[in-house]
C-alpha cells in the first residue's frame, strides 16, 4: 500500500517540489477518476439487479475489472453472464469465450499476482471447459491442452515470484486435477530445479516435502525401502541438503527441511539420527576450521534439536547423561550467540534437568 | 551489547494518529482495489487511534457518530442471515440514506471478515448493539461454514481458508453462542492446515505463515472449554519454536521461512506466542527497535525501514507493541511514548475494548 503522501524520491534524484497549481490539477484528475468509477459501480450494480446479461452488460464487468480485480462482485456477476448466454450455445463457443477470459485474466495476474479473485476465475473457466468434443466424444484434447498451458503459467508466475504461495498453491490445485496426471517424478525434478536455483527458496523445499510425502504414502516409495534397502533416493536427498548447507549455513530453509525429513520417520529416527548429527557435526567443524569467527547457529540448533529427539524418544538406547551434558553445553553457547532468543535457550536448559 | 547501548528513538504517536485520521476521511484513486475492505481499512484506523488513546481526545464526539452510523448503515439482512457488508459499493442506489437493515440481493451479501471488524470497530466506539440482528448473524456464519468445516467470505462462494474461520470463531466468541458453527468440523479443518514445521498455512498443504499460524492458535484459545481442543505439549513447544525463529536479526518478525521482517507479523507471530504463554521468549526491546525504525517521517508505520505506510501495518505495530511494551531507559529519546494499555491478543483488542465487546454484543 503507498501512502497518497509519500513524496517521490529516486537515488541522486532531487525531490521535486510541486507548484500549488500542479496539486491542484492533480486533485482534479483525482476526483474525475474517482467520479468515473463509481458511476461505473453503480450502472454495473443497477445492470446485476436488473438481471441485465447482455454483451454491454459483460463488457462493463471487462471495464471495471481492469480498475478493480478486487471487486468480487462484478466477477460473480460475470460468471452469472456466461451461465446466462454462452452455456446454451456450442461447445466450440464456450471453449472460445473461456480461452479469452483465460488471456484476460493472465494480464491481471501479472500486475495483480496476489489477488484470489483472479486465481479463482481462472479455476472457473478451466473447470468449465467442456469435457468432450462434439464432432469427436473421444477427443479431449482442448481440455488437455488448457490445463498444460496452465502449468505453463503458473511456471511463468513462479519464476517471476518464486515465493509466491498462491502461485504454488494453484500448481498443487493443476497437479491434482489435469486430466492427464503428471507423475510425481516430474514434480520432484522441478522442485530440484527451483531449489538447485536458489537454495532458499522454501517453497521449493517445501513442495519437495509435499510431493516425497505423497510418494511414500502411495508406495510408490516405499518409505521403507526408500529410507533402508534403497540408500539412493535417501542418499541422494540428503547430498542435496548438504550442498545446501554447505553453500550457505545460515539459510533456515535447508534446516527446515532437514529437520522435516528427520521427523517424518520415526521407525529409523534412532539410526537416521546418528547419521545426521555426524553429517551436521562435519559442516560444523569445518565452519569453524575455515575461521568462521561466529559458530553456526543453524548447525548447533539442529544438533540439540535432534539430540533431544532421541533424549525424548530412545532413553533407553544411548548414554542419556552423556547426550544431556552436550546438550546443555550447547545450549549455554546458543545464548550467547543468539541472544535474540536467549531466553528460550534457557528455558530448554531448565527442560532438560527435569 | 547490552539492551541500554541501542537508545530507542520515540515513537511519534501524533504523527501516526494524523495518518490514520487522514485515511478515514478518504482514499485517493490509486487506492480503488481498496473499496471492497473498506470496513477493514476503517477499522485499523479507528483501531490505531484507540490503542493509541486519541480517540477521545481528539475527535470531537459528533464525527465518532458519524463513523458509528456509517458501520451500522453496511448491516444488511437476507435469505443467508445477517452481517456487514465491506462497503456502500455493494448497494447499487444505497449509501448515506440506506437504511439501517437494507436488505441485500443474490451476491450483494455481507462479507464474513467485515463483519468481524464491523463488530469490533462499534466496540470501540462503545455502541450498546442494541441493533444488531443476533440471530441473523448466527444464520450467517451457518450459510458460509463448508463441508470440510472451513469458511468462505461470502454464503456459498469466496475464499475460504483459516483467515475466515477465526473471524466465525471471533463472532460467535463476543456472542458468546456457538450455536452458528460446528466447532469439531471447523478445528478439525484447523489441524489439516498444520505443517511439519510446526506452524500453520492458509489451506491444507500451504507453507506454515505468521498471520494464519496466529489464527489458528487464537481460534484455538478462543474455543469454549466444552470441545477441548488443545494442542499437545510436544506440538505447543514445536510452533513455539517454529514461531521464535521467526524472529529475525533486525528485531521484527518474518512472515515465513527466508522472508524478510515484516512490522505485521510483529503482531501475528507476538500474539500467537502470547496466547501459548510464551510471550517472555520475546525480545521485546529489539521487536520496539524494528517498529521504530519502520515509522515514516510524515506519520505511519510502514512494513519495513523505508517503505510506504499504511493503517493495516500502523495498526498492526500498535497492537504488537501493546502486547511487548519495550523496556525502557534514561538514555531513550522518550520513553514515555512506549506505554500502551494491555491488548487482548484473542480478540485482537484493547482490553477495555474486548471487555466491552464481551459485555453488550451477547443476548439479553
Amino acid at each position: 500500500m503507498r501512502s497518497p503522501y509519500s513524496l517521490q524520491r529516486k537515488h541522486g534524484v532531487k525531490r521535486i517540489r510541486q507548484t500549488a497549481q500542479d496539486r491542484e490539477a492533480k486533485r482534479q484528475r483525482e476526483q474525475s477518476r474517482i467520479k468515473d468509477y463509481l458511476a461505473l459501480t453503480n450502472v454495473i450494480l443497477t445492470g446485476k439487479k436488473n438481471k441485465d446479461w447482455s454483451e454491454d452488460a459483460f463488457n462493463l464487468t471487462t471495464r471495471i475489472l481492469q480498475l478493480n480485480p478486487e471487486f468480487y462482485t462484478a466477477w460473480n456477476y460475470r460468471r452469472n453472464i456466461f451461465a446466462w448466454i454462452n452455456f446454451a450455445s456450442s461447445h466450440q463457443g464456450i471453449l472460445k469465450i473461456l480461452s479469452e477470459d483465460l488471456s484476460m485474466t493472465m494480464t491481471a495476474l501479472k500486475a495483480h499476482p496476489k489477488v484470489y479473485w483472479i486465481w479463482n476465475h481462472r479455476r472457473w473457466c478451466l473447470e468449465n471447459i467442456p469435457d468432450l468434443s462434439e464432432s469427436d466424444p473421444n477427443d479431449n484434447t482442448w481440455k488437455k491442452e488448457a490445463w498444460d498451458r496452465e502449468l505453463f503459467v503458473v511456471e511463468k508466475m513462479l519464476d517471476s515470484d518464486p515465493r509466491n504461495f498462491h502461485a504454488w498453491d494453484y500448481r498443487r490445485y493443476i497437479l491434482a486435477n489435469m486430466p492427464i496426471p503428471r507423475p510425481p517424478a516430474s514434480e520432484l525434478a522441478y522442485t530440484s530445479r527451483k531449489i538447485e536455483s536458489n537454495f532458499s527458496n522454501f517453497s521449493a523445499w517445501h513442495q519437495r516435502s509435499k510431493v516425497l510425502s505423497s510418494l511414500w504414502e502411495s508406495g510408490d516409495l516405499d518409505e521403507s525401502k526408500s529410507k533402508e534397502k534403497d540408500r539412493n533416493i535417501w542418499c541422494a536427498e540428503f547430498e542435496l541438503i548438504r550442498n545446501a548447507m554447505y553453500t550457505d549455513p545460515n539459510d533456515q530453509s535447508v534446516w527446515m527441511y532437514h529437520r522435516w525429513l528427520v521427523g517424518s520417520s520415526k521407525s529409523c529416527l534412532l539410526v537416521i539420527a546418528h547419521h545426521l548429527i555426524a553429517s551436521v557435526r562435519e559442516c560444523h567443524c569445518c565452519l569453524s576450521s575455515n575461521n568462521f569467527n561466529v559458530f553456526n547457529i543453524g548447525c548447533m540448533e539442529s544438533i540439540v534439536c535432534y539430540k533431544r529427539m532421541l533424549i525424548k524418544d530412545h532413553a533407553t538406547d544411548v548414554d542419556l547423561a552423556m547426550l544431556t551434558r552436550e546438550c546443555n553445553g550447547m545450549l549455554q553457547q546458543l545464548q550467547e550467540l543468539d541472544p535474540l532468543r536467549r531466553r528460550r535457550y534457557e528455558d530448554l536448559v531448565g527442560t532438560l534437568l527435569k | 551489547m547490552s539492551e541500554q547501548d541501542t537508545q530507542l528513538p520515540a515513537l511519534s504517536r501524533a504523527g501516526h494518529a494524523s495518518h490514520c485520521f487522514r485515511f478515514i476521511n478518504g482514499l485517493p484513486a490509486a487506492k480503488t482495489d481498496l473499496d471492497p475492505s473498506r470496513l477493514a481499512i476503517a477499522f485499523y484506523c479507528i483501531g490505531s487511534l484507540d490503542l493509541l488513546g486519541e480517540l477521545e481526545g481528539r475527535i470531537p464526539q459528533a464525527e465518532r457518530e458519524s463513523w458509528r452510523e456509517w458501520v451500522w448503515e453496511q448491516q444488511a439482512g437476507g435469505k443467508h442471515g445477517t452481517g456487514f457488508r465491506p462497503s456502500p459499493f455493494m448497494v447499487a442506489q444505497g449509501g448515506p440514506s440506506a437504511p439501517p437493515m437494507a436488505n441485500y440481493a443474490h451476491c450483494d451479501t455481507p462479507h464474513i471478515i467485515m463483519t468481524y471488524t464491523a463488530l469490533l470497530t462499534l466496540a470501540i466506539l462503545r455502541d450498546d448493539f442494541s441493533i444488531l440482528d443476533r440471530s441473523g448473524l448466527l444464520k450467517f456464519l451457518r450459510a458460509c461454514q463448508r463441508e470440510d468445516g472451513s469458511f468462505s467470505t461470502t454464503p456459498g462462494s469466496g475464499e475460504s481458508d483459516l483467515r475466515t474461520l477465526y473471524c466465525a470463531f471471533a463472532i460467535s466468541s463476543m456472542l458468546n453462542d456457538w450455536s452458528g458453527i460446528d466447532v469439531p468440523r471447523a478445528t478439525s479443518f484447523i489441524a489439516l492446515c498444520r505443517t511439519y514445521e510446526g506452524g500453520y498455512g492458509q489451506s491444507p498443504f500451504c507453507e506454515a505463515q505468521g498471520g494464519t499460524t496466529y489464527i489458528a492458535i487464537a481460534s484455538l484459545g478462543l474455543v469454549p472449554s466444552t470441545f477441548s481442543q488443545r494442542l499437545t505439549t510436544s506440538e505447543r513447544q514445536k510452533t513455539i519454536q517454529w514461531l521464535l525463529s521467526n524472529q529475525h536479526e533486525s528485531g521484527g518478525f518474518c512472515g515465513r521461512t527466508n522472508k524478510d521482517a515484516d512490522a505485521c507479523y510483529c503482531f501475528w507471530c507476538g500474539a500467537a506466542l502470547k496466547i501459548l504463554g510464551a510471550g517472555n521468549f520475546v525480545d521485546a526491546r529489539a521487536l520496539a527497535g524494528f517498529i521504530a525504525r519502520c515509522q515514516f517521517k510524515f506519520g505511519g508505520i510502514a512494513k519495513a525501514p523505508g517503505e510506504t505506510p499504511d493503517p493495516y501495518h500502523t495498526y498492526l505495530s500498535l497492537a504488537a507493541l501493546s502486547m511487548y511494551p519495550p523496556k525502557t531507559f534514561d538514555g531513550d529519546a522518550r520513553p514515555e511514548s512506549w506505554t500502551f494499555d494491555s491488548l487482548d491478543p484473542l480478540l485482537n483488542a484493547r482490553i477495555g475494548t474486548a471487555v466491552w465487546a464481551r459485555k453488550y454484543i451477547p443476548a439479553v
